[in-house]
């Protein structure tokens, strides 16, 4: 893996991903809280512990905003 | 609510609801010919009309109407087509340049006058597009990466630790195939469809307080009414445009990321 410093920067290319990053954070932290949220309160179904609907959700936004920081963010 | 009750006392204001929305056919028989499906074909007629006339015969020096084109074009290809597809640019712009033009004047037709019906805001025809760019892009995926490739370049990009990829690829894959061409629909879905209630709502409490129920205390309130119609109009006018591009973008964004995988 390349440092910052190393990576070759191309100015389309820098544009490119900014934009990626922007429009694709939306549906990454839908994706994450529908997926793990919805597994979560799966699971409170079925044991009848409630917390695991939030759990799921807040875990499903923490590993999609951690999707796209190493996505992009680097 | 009740303020507005207190104003006009007697008829109770009421505020427009999804019943602008109802389309009845226009011919008595053929259901699927409404108003909105009319407008969508003037659309078309108009983007092919503009185009054929734009660029059906180009001279070196543009003139006139190719000169308007030109400019379209280049918005097209500057700000939408070349910062995501790069030297592919222009072999897209053709589907480029026909959706950002089309979408433009479906929403368009939210604010010409005795028109006044933004296509889009009926979603299935957003869907119908949003599909196209779908299926496009599955397709193009699969073509340049392959099956197998195409998928594993989905689901599994580059530099993340190992085992954290179980959690991340099903995000991945759902916010790919799903959540994505979802939004891109409803995105200029819902934009047209709120800002044609929030013009038909300033519009009505001007139409209603000025005309219908004029009162002392109710006069002002309509004079708001008349006045956020027309400001509404033009920040709408700008919504509009700013739809069609971000459409005509997520298009380009989604060809660009099936042609070449994500670094």
């Amino acid at each position: 893996m390349p440092a910052m410093s190393e990576k070759k920067i191309r100015p389309e290319d820098d544009g490119r991903d900014f934009a990626n990053a922007a429009w694709s954070i939306p549906s990454y932290l839908l994706s994450g809280m529908i997926l793990y949220g919805g597994a979560g309160w799966l699971l409170s179904e079925w044991t009848g512990v409630v917390a695991f609907t939030p759990i799921g959700l807040i875990l499903g936004v923490a590993l999609s905003v951690y999707l796209v920081y190493r996505k992009y963010g680097r | 609510m009740s303020t507005l009750t207190l104003l006009a006392p007697g008829d109770e204001f009421k505020p427009p609801g999804l019943e602008l929305f109802d389309a009845a056919p226009i011919i008595s028989g053929v259901a699927w010919f409404t108003k909105p499906v009319l407008l969508a074909l003037l659309s078309s007629v108009i983007v092919i009309g503009f185009c054929w006339s734009a660029f059906g015969n180009p001279k070196l020096v543009p003139r006139g109407v190719q000169n308007v084109g030109e400019m379209g074009y280049m918005f097209v290809r500057d700000q939408v087509a070349r910062p995501f597809l790069g030297k592919d640019a222009d072999r897209w712009m053709g589907l480029l340049l026909s959706m950002f033009f089309l979408v433009w004047v479906w929403n368009l037709m939210g604010v010409i006058p005795v028109l006044q019906f933004p296509v889009a805001s009926h979603i299935a025809f957003p869907i119908v597009l949003a599909l196209s760019v779908y299926v496009l892009k599955i397709y193009l995926g699969v073509k340049h990466q392959g099956v197998i490739g195409y998928f594993k370049n989905m689901m599994f990009p580059p530099g993340l630790p190992k085992p954290i990829y179980v959690l991340l690829a099903p995000i991945e894959l759902l916010s790919n195939m799903i959540i994505a061409p979802f939004t891109h629909a409803v995105r200029l879905f819902a934009n047209m469809f709120a800002g044609h209630i929030i013009l038909a709502f300033f519009s009505l409490v001007g139409f209603w307080f000025l005309f219908e129920k004029l009162t002392p205390l109710g006069a002002p309130l309509g004079v708001v009414g008349v006045v956020m119609t027309i400001a509404m109009t033009g920040f709408e006018m700008f919504i509009q445009f700013l739809q069609a591009f971000l459409f005509a973008m997520l298009a380009a964004m989604y060809i660009g990321n099936s042609l070449h995988a994500d670094h």
